[in-house]
């Protein structure tokens, strides 16, 4: 549904950011891209969203080949970006523009809803805390219905509970229209909570270094064998692409801790 | 639909907290420091501690404006005055706006552009003065060019500046939301520049009042700034004092003019001075 196809990404400034970068995903799939800082995971979203061009190899999206941003591709991005002078449901109605008035009022009253903010609509997003800004900035992507929602470290700058609760609520606003999703993170346990697979990239130039499914059921039980043994095998696969710089793609059974893989 | 943990009801509304961060009566505050100063003053004028002559007490300017004022001469000052800074101001101002939002907008007109403003920006207005009046006479046009001409540098470096300064994550959200370069000035530009812009216009607008004076000065027969120069001429400061303080006022009420006609379009900032 999502193809990426020998994607090389290299700035202007001489960056070698991604090198030949293949990723296939599923209509539906959950897939996190973990790997350690600089590895290209951003850079990588940016050329799936159509933001930033490549300079080899295309995005295709349902067999439609993407240049700039498509409607059917959402971008969360790592810090809220709501547009200040807009209110709560201002902002979270920005990409409805198109609708008339009332159909676009119902939509955002029932994302507030979603997202636990009902009555919220009328505050300005100074008035929000973090976790709530974020949580508008992910209906304002989601209630325009993507086939493919992009989110960068979404969470990374909440503490921990915030982050698991919030973690619970995307799953829940998923699971209503299941849309393809691509997740950068750090944190491997989001990986572990989150995705049906887990893509770990590997730095200096960025590419692919274990691809790893997590085929757990959902609600997922953050206590069970299983979900502990995803943990680590995704824990360990990231140590691994922080080790072997020349790229191997044997590591899952790699017993040896993470050390400072960020 | 699914329906997650709900948050303690939001009561507040935009109308109810409209005016929170700004006490209504504050501009009381602002008057206690002039008040009491012009009540210190006539106390000793009264009480025979200072001369007077040639700083009359505010009781005297009270009257000397009360008198211009009644014989219509005031309102005939005063317009004359605001015309000229309205019309000059507006002019500046609205080539201001047009060539900051040109240049800030546009890299090419920049470069083509901004050198020529700057150089010609460092050339102290009033130099202007003496050909402006051999091209267009010694009645209003030239003394509407000089204020605009004053107008025009703040407002247009301001316009400009705002536009480098907006946030480039905020214009990438526009982008991600396929804003066309129209809409994306719209939704995005024309709100992120606002504030800076007034703060343009404010200090556009007070270097008008500056230039009216200088170009009254130098020749009318009508204005607060001919008052300046009459009663310097014949002797009367209280004329002088009163003209004075009818420029204080116009300058801080069009400066409030501008701050209230703006204000609702600014109560979503989140900064430093409102909450002072
Ligand atoms: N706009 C840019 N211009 C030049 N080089 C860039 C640019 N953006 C990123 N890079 C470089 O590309 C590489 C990948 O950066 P990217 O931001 O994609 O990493 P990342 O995996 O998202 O890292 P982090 O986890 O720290 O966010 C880095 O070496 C970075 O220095
Ligand atoms: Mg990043």
């Amino acid at each position: 549904m999502l193809s990426l196809a020998h994607l090389d990404k290299v700035y202007p400034n001489g960056a070698h950011a991604l090198d030949d970068v293949s990723l296939d995903v599923e209509a539906g799939e959950i897939v996190a891209l973990v790997g350690g800082s600089g590895c290209g995971k951003t850079t990588l979203l940016r050329l799936v969203s159509g933001l930033e061009a490549p300079t080899h190899g295309e995005v295709r999206v349902d067999g439609e080949a993407i240049f700039a941003p498509h409607p059917a591709i959402g971008f969360v991005f790592q810090e809220p970006r709501l547009l200040p002078w807009l209110s709560v449901a201002e902002n979270i109605g920005f990409g409805l523009e198109h609708l008339p008035p009332g159909e676009r009022r119902d939509l955002v009253e029932e994302a507030l809803l979603k997202v636990g903010l009902a009555g919220y609509g009328a505050r300005w997003p100074r008035e929000l805390s973090g976790g709530q800004a974020q949580r508008v900035s992910i209906v304002r992507a989601l209630v325009t219905r993507p086939k493919v929602l992009l989110m960068d470290e979404p969470f990374s700058a909440l503490d921990a509970l915030t982050r698991a609760t919030l973690q619970d609520h995307l799953i829940a606003l998923w699971e209503a229209s299941q849309p393809t999703l691509l997740l950068v993170t750090h944190d491997v346990e989001e990986a572990a909570a989150l995705a049906d697979r887990a893509v770990v990239m590997q730095p200096r130039p960025g590419r692919v270094f274990a691809d790893i499914p997590i085929p757990l059921p959902r609600p997922r039980d953050r206590l069970s064998p299983g979900f502990v043994e995803a943990k680590r095998a995704v824990l360990a696969a990231l140590d691994g692409s922080l080790s072997q710089p020349s790229g191997g793609k044997s590591s899952k059974g790699s017993q040896s801790p993470a050390g400072s893989w960020w | 639909m699914q329906t997650l943990s709900q948050e303690p009801k939001a009561s507040t509304r935009r109308g109810q907290r409209a005016d929170s961060a700004r006490p209504g009566g504050g501009f009381v505050y602002g008057l206690i420091l002039p008040l009491a100063a012009a009540l210190l003053y006539e106390g000793a004028f009264r009480a025979g501690l200072v001369q007077a002559r040639l700083l009359p007490p505010p009781s005297r300017i009270a009257e000397t404006l009360w008198k211009l004022a009644a014989s219509g001469e005031l309102a005939t000052h005063v317009i004359a005055t605001l015309l000229r800074v309205g019309l000059g101001f507006g002019l500046g101002a609205a080539v201001g706006v047009f060539l900051g939002a040109l240049t800030g907008s546009s890299a090419l007109a920049r470069r083509l552009l901004d050198p020529t403003l700057q150089a010609l920006r460092a050339i102290p207005s009033l130099a202007w003065v003496p050909l402006f009046i051999l091209w267009l006479g010694i009645f209003e046009p030239s003394k509407i060019a000089l204020i605009a001409v004053g107008c025009f540098f703040p407002v247009y470096l301001g316009v400009m500046g705002a536009i480098a300064n907006v946030d480039r994550k905020i214009v990438e959200v526009g982008r991600a939301f396929r804003l066309s370069r129209l809409k994306l000035a719209r939704r995005i530009l024309l709100p992120a520049i606002l504030p800076d812009t007034i703060v343009a216009l404010r200090s556009g607008l007070g270097l008008g009042f500056m230039f009216v004076v200088a170009a009254e000065i130098m020749g009318a027969s009508e204005g607060l700034g001919y008052l300046l120069v009459d009663g310097q001429q014949l002797g009367k400061p209280d004329q002088i004092l009163a003209a004075i303080l009818c420029f204080a006022v116009l300058g801080k009420a069009a400066d409030w003019l501008i701050l209230a006609a703006t204000r609702p379009l600014l109560s979503w900032q989140d900064s430093f001075a409102r909450s002072g």
